[in-house]
């Protein structure tokens, strides 16, 4: 809302108070000024200098040298660019020292090597709104060394935030009203004439007296509509509205001074009797804003006996009705409409208006009538014309407000004992609440957010202020939830994962239909499984991701663009799906996932690094998971080649694939991308699984090698299950230590492939003979004769 | 005999001078292994006149001896002496190929995200304090957004427009208040947690607003918590944060779910600036209305708001981190670029 502090000091005593000051003193009670605007001229050092000389500048072209008088009883030298001035002229001066509205402050100086004390301004450079070329050349000639600030008007305008709890500050009064009880002043009450009233029933019919419970209209005749005086256009033109003519003016006035909208209808394009009734749907209303709106069944309508709507309750009136230079005799309506009416017509039209916003969020009821006789006073006062009989009115004014009580205790604990009774009484009343004993407290009409306790401990928190209340500290030991539990483990994986090289990676959760491609679930997903928003902003943001891989791929995406070959990042977080066709439930998981692609080092001049392989990707998971049998066992994943599912025990943890090849090349990649999506739940059980430790072992352990020759297809998978099923008990562990491929053929056959393994064999309890360890070693190379038919080396 | 003792005190000394020279001469381990071999081996010079001391006089065998030992001693000194040189020598040469100048090899580094290492900061800190943390879902349902927390239903948050809903009637949690109602539906008082999240509005994204942001609640209920516990709590907290001399300020503020309601400013330096108030968090006390709601939806009076009261929090991770590291674009946390994400690792 905009606040010209003028209008404001018409009604609230702020002499002696600084912007500044004011800013506080509203903020601190919870009303934020987003914006301070100054208009005039600010700096006591902008006097008025009769120019006494102007010679060319020795050294520019385009310059003046000129000698001024300020009123200092010498002249001053000034440099000037301008020419549209002739030496007597009066011009504003700023004086070193002057601050001007761009943030620049004036200096003594040489131009071009000649001395300058000051300089001589145009009209926007001094703050004054008008966008002249050359010196502003003063009229009326005012004595030299007169602050130029008094000769023109000046004002503040301050952009006011209100919350939506208090509609009472939504104009000039209101705010005066609080600034009082801010600033402990005496509340300076208005008179107003008291309005005569009639039944107005013959006149008016209200069909809709839930959305209207009141309303009130007065007929004017013999007005002269015309343009509204200077004082009337200052003021509008000081908020920042545009002034049309004298009834439309007063109207809006009164609304900003008063905080009651009203409305004036031409008369004359009025029929005998308003309608107030609900719109038919599709009902359609050209407004007064020159768009036409099509209402749906049961908005709020102020019609007449004709059909026509001539105004949307609360919200605008329209174009047919309103009020013209031709208009002699109007109707002036002001009413109480419903807050919640008025916002679902607003919301639906996407149409809001100073009247509706006051409306939506509650007038004062014993604000209405008020207002319509001090926009009567000011109408007989400027446009002329006669009340012609009594308002007519229909309906009761609601009571909104009540007595509410104050728990004297319960606003001691609270306020931890910083307020007396008395200051917070003392608070209560200036803000207009009225003690009925007991406790009891009578809530001003204007103030309706004030229902209950609470409400008035906030309204002697927010006065009293914060910084008066004492500081307490007390900190209790709480158990560890779930939550921390899980938390802590997914930050040791994260650190694990940075350790390796792997940056932490954090993307939006609503992805595009497009990106789906690129989805890696757990579960695969059937029809109906997508989480889609009703009403996405765009298709980028359609979808609920149920995989973290697509985020990882436009990441990987974006960096490429930037040059990065090396790609290494991890996402952890929530993954959304429905459950098992679109049935209602939702599901929300958390996953880890992990791209790599391309080198693994940069290249130096010490070593040119491999590319990431499938071996690498599955390196991390050892990383993850340090001394756990992990396996990978092949499993086709639709979208990805190469897929195998990451086994732990009998527990599928996750899946490891490459990116499509083609997909690839379609995004760019210069090398494959390996990713992993990993069920961050069941990791975070492996983890969090409290192992005990394994004794270290006490006799030494032997190895023995065999290199054997499987068909090349052979997975390396299947000589692991071999060996395990074996069951040898003295086998301590294996593992692969070479393969060896021909593809010429010569030393082995291309349909071949020679892999080696080392066994190592132990006893907990001896050291082993050599024998012993023949037969261990025979049972499981027979094992793998048996089950593969492999021969051996 | 005489002669033959005065000839083997003449080889004695020939075979110790010459095998200084052959050690003296050496330039390599090798030669200087012969030399040594050729002096001190089985079948060495010196070896031999030693087995000839059997045939010395007796009276000259101390003397021979002597000599004998004499020479043992310098030639393995000499030995010992041209061993270090040379390695030395060799030291010295494998020393002036290395230019330790040359750049680094490459261990593979990686980091965490700005806001993990912000949210853990702030998370550590409130744990220190007595929070645990608390979660809830991020598709929820009105109630557990808005109806609990005392918005009214036709709240301007509650629209289309501004909240992503669901065909089924849910929608994206608007902010992380709703996992209040669903920590007091399960557990009863004392009840301290803190809640960091995801929470979407439906913000265009731009270089203030993200769709999808993260926020950082907290939650305090037990009999008799007032304003003071509020106010010590969060100026700890904040001054912890950003330095135990920071300004922190409270501005009275409304929120339908707290009353009375505060925003929470902190005084700070941005770079190259004066110092200014910030907004960094809105605060309250609970309002009754949501204990009221809890209490129906729990079927009990376990927050009964005549007995129990308390006071609650919450801030945006992405504007803290802004503040913190002096980002001025938020898309810069969503995009992962690495020569961004570099900078915190």
């Amino acid at each position: 809302m905009n606040v010209s502090l003028n209008w404001l000091s018409e009604y609230v005593d702020l002499a002696g108070k600084s912007v500044q000051e004011l800013d506080d003193l509203l903020t601190f009670a919870g009303i934020e000024i987003e914006g301070i605007h100054s208009k005039g001229v600010s700096s006591d050092k902008i006097v008025v200098a009769q120019i006494m000389e102007a010679v060319q500048h020795p050294n520019a072209d385009r310059l003046k040298v000129t000698q001024v008088d300020a009123g200092e009883g010498t002249l001053r030298q000034i440099v000037c660019g301008a020419q549209n001035y002739k030496v007597g002229d009066k011009v504003p001066c700023a004086l070193p020292g002057a601050a001007l509205p761009n943030g620049f402050t004036i200096g003594e100086t040489k131009m071009r090597s000649v001395e300058s004390k000051g300089m001589l301004c145009s009209g926007s450079e001094i703050g004054l709104t008008d966008k002249e070329n050359g010196l502003l050349i003063l009229e009326g000639d005012p004595a030299v060394g007169t602050p130029v600030k008094t000769l023109f008007a000046s004002d503040v305008l301050l952009e006011v935030e209100v919350t939506p709890n208090r509609p009472d500050l939504l104009s000039h009064r209101g705010l005066a009203y609080e600034l009082e009880a801010l600033l402990e002043q005496e509340h300076r009450s208005v008179e107003l004439p008291e309005i005569a009233t009639v039944h107005g029933s013959e006149w008016i019919e209200n069909d809709a007296p839930d959305a209207c419970p009141f309303y009130s209209l007065t007929k004017v005749t013999g007005v002269t509509v015309k343009d509204s005086p200077d004082w009337l256009k200052e003021r509008l033109v000081s908020i920042g509205l545009r002034p049309i003519n004298n009834i439309v003016d007063i109207t809006n006035f009164v609304l900003h001074e008063m905080g009651q909208p009203l409305h004036a209808f031409d008369a004359a394009q009025v029929g005998v009797k308003m309608h107030l009734r609900g719109a038919k749907a599709n009902e359609k209303f050209s407004a007064l804003n020159g768009s036409e709106y099509e209402l749906k069944a049961g908005d709020l309508v102020i019609s007449d006996d004709r059909g026509e709507v001539l105004a949307l309750a609360g919200v605008m009136g329209g174009v047919t009705s309103g009020v013209t230079e031709s208009t002699t005799t109007i109707l002036l309506e002001s009413a109480y409409f419903d807050p919640s009416k008025v916002r679902a017509t607003s919301r639906a039209l996407i149409l809001t208006s100073d009247s509706s916003y006051r409306f939506e969020r509650g007038v004062d009821p014993q604000n209405v009538m008020p207002a319509a006789s001090r926009a009567l006073q000011l109408i007989l006062e400027i446009a002329g014309g006669s009340i012609e009989g009594d308002t007519a009115v229909v309906g009761n004014l609601p009571e909104t407000t009540g007595i509410v009580e104050l728990d004297v205790a319960r606003l001691d604990q609270l306020m931890g004992g910083s307020i007396s009774l008395s200051d917070a009484e003392g608070i209560l009343q200036r803000l207009g609440l009225t003690n009925v004993g007991e406790n009891q407290w009578q809530v001003p009409s204007r103030r309706a957010d004030l229902q209950r306790h609470i409400d008035l401990v906030e309204e002697i928190a927010r006065v009293h202020g914060l910084d008066r209340v004492p500081s307490r500290l007390r900190a209790t030991f709480v158990a560890a939830s779930d939550i921390d539990a899980a938390t802590d483990l997914d930050m040791a994986m994260r650190r694990s994962l940075a350790a390796i090289g792997f940056y932490e990676a954090q993307t939006i959760k609503l992805i595009s239909e497009k990106q789906m491609i690129d989805a890696l679930p757990l579960r695969p997903l059937q029809n109906g499984d997508v989480v889609k928003v009703s009403h996405p902003l765009s298709e980028d943001h359609a979808i609920l991701r149920p995989s973290l891989v697509p985020g990882l791929i436009a990441t990987a995406e974006r960096n490429v663009r930037q040059g990065v070959k090396s790609l290494r990042f991890f996402e952890m977080g929530r993954v959304f799906r429905h459950n098992g066709g679109g049935k209602a439930r939702d599901i929300e998981s958390e996953d880890l996932a992990i791209l790599l692609s391309g080198p693994l080092a940069p290249d130096g001049w010490a070593s040119h690094p491999a590319v990431a392989s499938v071996h690498d990707a599955k390196a991390i998971v050892a990383a993850l998971l340090p001394g756990r049998e992990v396996q990978f066992v092949p499993k086709e994943r639709a979208g990805f080649v190469l897929g195998c599912d990451v086994v732990v025990g009998d527990s599928t943890i996750g899946v490891v694939v490459r990116l499509l090849p083609s997909r690839e090349r379609e995004l760019d990649f210069a090398h494959p991308v390996w990713l992993l999506e990993l069920d961050l739940g069941k990791l975070r059980k492996l983890l969090g699984r409290r192992q005990a430790v394994e004794e270290l072992p006490q006799f030494p352990g032997s190895s023995r090698d065999a290199a054997m020759e499987v068909p090349a297809t052979l997975p390396a998978l299947q000589i692991d299950q071999a060996i395990r099923k074996a069951g040898e008990s003295l086998l301590q562990s294996f593992e692969c230590f070479d393969v060896f491929t021909d593809p010429t053929g010569q030393k082995l056959d291309e349909s071949k492939k020679s892999i080696a393994y080392r066994f190592v064999y132990r006893a907990a309890d001896r050291t082993l003979k050599t024998e012993e360890i023949d037969v261990a070693h025979k049972k499981v190379l027979d094992a793998l004769v048996q089950t593969l038919g492999v021969t051996f080396r | 005999m005489k002669r033959r003792y005065y000839s083997m005190k003449d080889d004695i000394l020939r075979v110790q001078n010459e095998a200084l020279v052959a050690i003296s001469a050496a330039e390599d381990a090798r030669a200087l292994d012969e030399a040594r071999v050729a002096s001190l081996g089985k079948k060495g010079a010196l070896t031999a006149l030693s087995m000839g001391m059997k045939d010395v006089p007796k009276e000259q065998k101390g003397e021979v001896g002597a000599l004998l030992n004499a020479a043992r001693t310098e030639i393995t000194a000499a030995l010992e002496q041209k061993q270090q040189a040379l390695e030395e020598a060799a030291d010295r040469a494998a020393l002036a190929g290395i230019d330790p100048t040359l750049p680094a090899r490459f261990l593979p580094t990686g980091g965490l995200h700005p806001l993990t290492l912000l949210r853990e900061r702030a998370v550590g800190i409130l744990r220190r304090m007595g929070f645990a943390l608390a979660d809830g879902p991020e598709i929820e349902d009105e109630f557990h957004c808005f109806d609990a927390l005392n918005t009214p239903a036709d709240h301007p948050a509650r629209n289309v427009k501004d909240t992503f809903y669901f065909d089924s009637g849910k929608l994206l949690r608007t902010h992380t208040s709703s996992v209040q109602v669903r920590m007091m539906e399960k557990n009863v008082a004392p009840l301290r947690i803190i809640a960091p999240g995801t929470a979407y509005r439906r913000d265009e994204i731009d270089s203030t607003h993200l769709s999808a942001f993260h926020q950082l609640e907290g939650l305090y209920v037990d009999r008799d918590v007032s304003l003071p516990d509020l106010k010590g709590t969060l100026e700890a907290f904040l001054r912890e944060l950003f330095g135990s001399q920071t300004e922190v300020r409270f501005r009275p503020h409304f929120f339908p779910f707290t009353e009375p309601s505060f925003e929470i400013d902190v005084k700070l330096e941005v770079k190259g600036q004066a110092p200014r108030w910030i907004e960094v968090a809105g605060c309250g006390m609970v309002d009754p209305a949501v204990f009221e709601a809890v209490c129906q939806s729990r079927k009990d009076r376990a927050f009964d708001p005549n007995e129990v009261t308390g006071f609650a929090f919450g801030m945006g991770l992405e504007r803290l981190a802004m503040i913190q590291w002096g980002i001025r674009d938020i898309r810069l946390l969503i995009e992962n670029d690495v020569r961004f994400l570099r900078q915190f690792a």
